[in-house]
């Protein structure tokens, strides 16, 4: 039962890795929407935006594709838990996420400016309202939900949607939009020049700065919060449902991890170190080493409150012993190594190829250029 | 339990978002694929008109392509947010697929599609020949993960039920990967694609040509989308009869459903080619039969049978009766799942755990079923006849048509004179909404046949769906309906628009100039415009 | 060295053709139908456009034939 464990660890690990990828490239996109107002002022400057992400936003979008899907077959119990619980949630996730495909493809195809304006709101609310919905779920996680099962594992979920606009969750919903704002404005920073890359530096210092502090917030809060902690259970890779365990809500207890293995601060610290760095480094006019820095505050923000909530992934507020955890949420086996086989080898290639699409469209965004592309956006 | 409302409110929705979504999927997945054509004979041609078309139909493509990537986020979605049941208890089989499906395919689909669109300028010709082949190959192995995903519904194979998770598992990658209900369905809906796009683009080359416009590059699209769609047809006509061989060995129901069967026949079975079932009074109303034709269809020898309605009630009441004990074997084991007499218990009734679901939808203790609640569950256990019997009969029909529309598109165009059939120009234009129709029915006939099952003969449908409120279920109905509508008509307005332009048109997204007022008429290019090899 | 470039490339595809064949006969002979039908409709119709641009030559070198010999 050794490889079964790990293999659970590793598709955890996994889940950060897809996460991280989802929060770094549409959290990159989903910024530039909702800033492109204030960026470009103009129709051409807006056009610059969008044709700096142009080529890449459907191939960025895949990740959060990728993300439910993996979520799907590496951990389904939370696929149809979590998904059907936050069915509001949800709803208002999908419902502004649907409208970005064709605010790119469509805005720029009729010259009119009610129409063009039209779209470059949708971008806004289609940029902004996913972010903060991702960090608002994210918050929930550390409250717990309230839901439970029925004997044969069909899942109840008891509360409303108001209640996950909780003061927490909004706060981490405020936390993901600052960062994907943050990563949108050096994002421009990278493809813009002149007076659009001076609008985007003061937005970046902006939100980079909103992010260390509700970061620290954040990170003080948690201690008010009570944790989940595990009495007992059947443990790592044995096959079992979640009706077989003990947990209990204990406060302090979303910070025992961090007291058993210190060196997982190193995952906070490197959240503020590349909030700071991207701060500083775009303040410096050195943008690309800002968005790498920006992509390592995201792995830092996600890595610590998965470290905090680890081995739980959603916890359940109503009937805590039913709480979803990573041993007893998972596939089985022989599901999570054809999965492993396939990430191994999907995976590098996907980063590959990305890369290469990258480095074809290389290089500055220019108006002039915009106005005599008949592909561009 | 659901409350029966919801379920049927959850499915309503399922199938109001799948099938929107299945107007869009089709033409991605057959037009990416004339596109690679197109562009093959631009680069070894060197022809500037090749490249012309490639991205006048790129075009219209990615307009397509936009509200396909849109509505099927949707639909990664959904399987947790409305059907949680079904997706935890199959989640560990059904998920694989579509986690590969992105790993694999869609990855590869989109971020190339970014390149097909603005690298023209960036890349060497044969890059970006390469990169619209990568295009075409994502968007089908794409379908053909989601179909893997769809054939384990129809015909799970290479899973079995595990006591000790209370669910399905995985037990063989092969066994689902190479079901022959995924490979067959692979193959007929992804060629199915092809005929969508062939009939998309021999139609509006045909209204091109009625007007006298752009004539050389209506001709050649003509040429390929014709020839393109006469092998597709072929195709698909055969892949379907594939596939109608497999549904008889793996869903009988399906199969009775399709061919109206109520009653089991000695061989040679007639076919019913035109008959009014009436599923409350199990026959139909009239029937218009061809001798012989259903042995030979079904089982491809005249002596072959099929079973009936009749006969499948009949099994299915036993099986219900055996079903049963497993499920209350179950109760006790997801209390306690070291207990060994539940767990031999189960283990000797295990095949018809799904029968024994199916019943507790009358029985939900199982204390004390009666024979009535066993027979209401049998008969639960057919699909709804005539929707199935006339979905099939439709998608077969406009099949039919669009074979004999090809091969008499190909005649005229291998004669270069299709220009000069102005009567079957008309005809084409209004061929094109067929092939949408035909892929419809074909989803109808594929999943309302499945029913009352969501995983055929394991998992019913009414305990599949989420514990929703009818509240919000009503409310996310609503708001799909409204914002699908609206979609529809701003790609709609788009595309015709687009199509109204032509390749001389204004380029893809114009400059945006203060002076003109909103919406002002755009002058249309003149009808003499003919002469672009300039590029 | 071009031409043993494209030499390499044809051969390496036709390797591939022959192990995916190989593998996919088995046990999944339609997939490999697939594969193997696609590449054939869409050569297919690019002949077929090819065909077309002769065509159009022919019949554009046939009238200019006509009108020279008129006078």
């Amino acid at each position: 039962m050794e490889l079964y464990a790990a293999l659970q660890v590793i598709w955890w690990l996994l889940l950060g890795v897809l996460l991280s990828g989802l929060a770094v490239m549409v959290g990159m996109d989903m910024g530039v929407g909702t800033i492109l107002r204030y960026v470009g002022r103009s129709d051409l400057e807006r056009r610059v935006a969008l044709n700096i992400i142009g080529p890449h936003w459907d191939g960025n979008q895949v990740w959060f594709i990728l993300g439910g899907g993996a979520v799907f077959a590496a951990f389904p119990l939370i696929y149809a838990t979590a998904f059907s619980g936050f069915y509001v949630v949800m709803l208002l996730l999908l419902w502004t996420m649907i409208l970005r495909p064709l605010g790119f493809e469509y805005r720029s195809k009729i010259d009119s400016p009610v129409w063009r304006n039209a779209w470059d709101w949708a971008l806004l609310v289609s940029g902004a309202v996913p972010m903060v919905v991702f960090g608002a779920a994210f918050g929930n996680l550390f409250h717990g939900v309230p839901f439970h099962f029925e004997w044969n594992l069909t899942s109840v979920y008891t509360g409303s949607f108001l209640g996950l606009l909780n003061p927490f969750a909004i706060l981490c919903g405020l936390l993901a939009l600052a960062l994907s704002v943050m990563m949108g404005a050096l994002t421009v920073m990278n493809g813009a020049e002149g007076v659009m890359q001076q609008r985007a530096r003061t937005l970046l210092q902006v939100a980079a700065a909103a992010a260390v502090v509700l970061f620290a917030i954040g990170g003080v809060w948690l201690h008010a919060i009570p944790g989940y902690s595990m009495v007992s259970g059947p443990g790592a890779g044995v096959p079992q449902t979640p009706l077989q365990q003990v947990v209990e809500v204990m406060p302090g207890a979303w910070q025992a991890n961090f007291a058993a293995q210190p060196v997982l601060w190193l995952l906070p610290l490197a959240g503020f170190a590349g909030m700071l760095g991207a701060l500083f480094a775009g303040r410096a006019g050195r943008s690309y080493l800002g968005w790498w820095l920006g992509a390592l505050a995201w792995i830092g923000v996600i890595g610590s409150a998965g470290a905090a909530l680890f081995p739980f992934l959603l916890p359940s507020s109503s009937d805590p012993s039913v709480s979803l955890t990573l041993w007893n949420a998972s596939s089985s086996r022989l599901t999570l190594s054809w999965m492993l086989v396939m990430a191994l080898v999907f995976v590098p290639l996907i980063l590959w190829y990305t890369s290469w699409a990258f480095w074809v469209m290389r290089g500055k965004v220019r108006p002039e250029t915009i106005a005599h592309d008949e592909h561009a956006y | 339990m659901i409350d029966g409302t919801v379920v049927d409110l959850s499915r309503t929705q399922f199938a109001a978002t799948a099938l929107y979504h299945y107007l869009f999927v089709p033409l991605t997945l057959g037009l990416s694929f004339l596109l690679a054509a197109m562009e093959t004979v631009y680069v070894t041609t060197g022809k500037p008109i090749y490249k012309q078309m490639a991205q006048f139909w790129g075009k219209l493509f990615m307009i397509n392509f936009a509200l396909g990537v849109a509505t099927g986020l949707t639909m990664e979605f959904q399987f947790g947010t409305n059907w949680s049941f079904y997706s935890s208890f199959v989640g560990d089989i059904f998920g694989a697929p579509l986690a590969i499906e992105g790993l694999m395919a869609f990855f590869m689909e989109s971020t190339f599609v970014g390149l097909m669109v603005f690298g023209w300028e960036r890349l060497s010709k044969g890059q970006h020949l390469a990169v619209t082949w990568l295009v075409a190959l994502g968007s089908n192995l794409s379908a053909l993960w989601i179909l893997i995903a769809n054939s384990f519904m129809q015909d799970p194979r290479g899973a079995a039920f595990d006591p000790t998770t209370l669910r399905m598992q995985l037990t063989s990658f092969q066994q689902l990967i190479f079901s022959p209900d995924a490979q067959s369905k692979f193959v007929h809906t992804s060629i199915a694609g092809y005929v969508t796009a062939a009939v998309f683009v021999a139609g509006i080359s045909a209204w091109y040509m009625l007007k006298r416009r752009h004539m050389d590059l209506a001709k050649r699209s003509f040429r390929m989308a014709a020839l393109f769609g006469v092998l597709a047809t072929i195709g698909v006509i055969t892949l379907g009869d594939a596939l109608g061989f497999v549904a008889a060995q793996a869903q009988p129901t399906k199969l009775a459903a399709m061919e109206g069967l109520w009653k089991s026949e000695p061989a040679p079975m007639p076919f019913n080619l035109i008959a009014f079932p009436d599923q409350s009074l199990q026959k139909n109303a009239g029937a218009v039969q061809v001798p012989y034709l259903l042995s030979l269809l079904v089982t491809h020898s005249l002596d072959g049978t099929v079973a009936g309605i009749d006969a499948l009630e009949r099994q299915a009441a036993q099986k219900v009766e055996n079903g049963i004990p497993a499920v209350q074997a179950l109760q006790v084991l997801s209390k306690n799942p070291k207990d060994a007499a539940a767990l031999a218990q189960f283990k000797a009734h295990e095949q018809d755990l799904g029968y024994g679901f199916l019943v507790q939808r009358y029985a939900p203790d199982l204390q004390h079923v009666t024979p009535q609640q066993v027979q209401q569950a049998a008969r639960d256990s057919i699909p709804p006849v005539a929707a199935v019997f006339w979905s099939f009969r439709l998608m077969v029909g406009f099949g039919l048509l669009m074979l004999a529309y090809f091969v008499l598109a190909v005649i005229y165009t291998l004669r270069n004179r299709v220009q000069d059939q102005r009567w079957f120009l008309r005809a084409a234009v209004w061929m094109i909404p067929v092939p949408f129709l035909a892929n419809e029915t074909g989803w109808l006939v594929a999943e309302l046949g499945r029913q009352p099952w969501t995983v055929y003969g394991v998992l019913p449908t009414w305990m599949s769906a989420s514990t929703h409120s009818v509240g919000y279920m009503a409310f996310s109905l609503i708001g799909f309906v409204t914002l699908y509508s609206a979609f529809i008509v701003v790609e709609m307005f788009l595309m015709l628009r687009a199509i109204r332009h032509g390749p001389d048109g204004p380029g893809q997204h114009p400059p945006y100039t203060q002076q003109r007022p909103a919406l002002a008429p755009r002058p249309v290019p003149a009808a003499a415009h003919d002469t672009h090899l300039e590029g | 060295m071009k031409t043993f470039a494209y030499f390499l490339l044809f051969l390496v595809l036709a390797f591939v053709v022959i192990l995916l064949a190989a593998l996919l006969g088995d046990e999944g002979a339609w997939y490999f139908a697939w594969l193997v039908g696609t590449a054939m409709i869409v050569l297919i119709a690019a002949a077929g456009a090819a065909l077309l641009d002769t065509q159009e030559d022919q019949a554009a070198q046939a009238h200019a034939a006509g009108e020279r010999a008129v006078p």
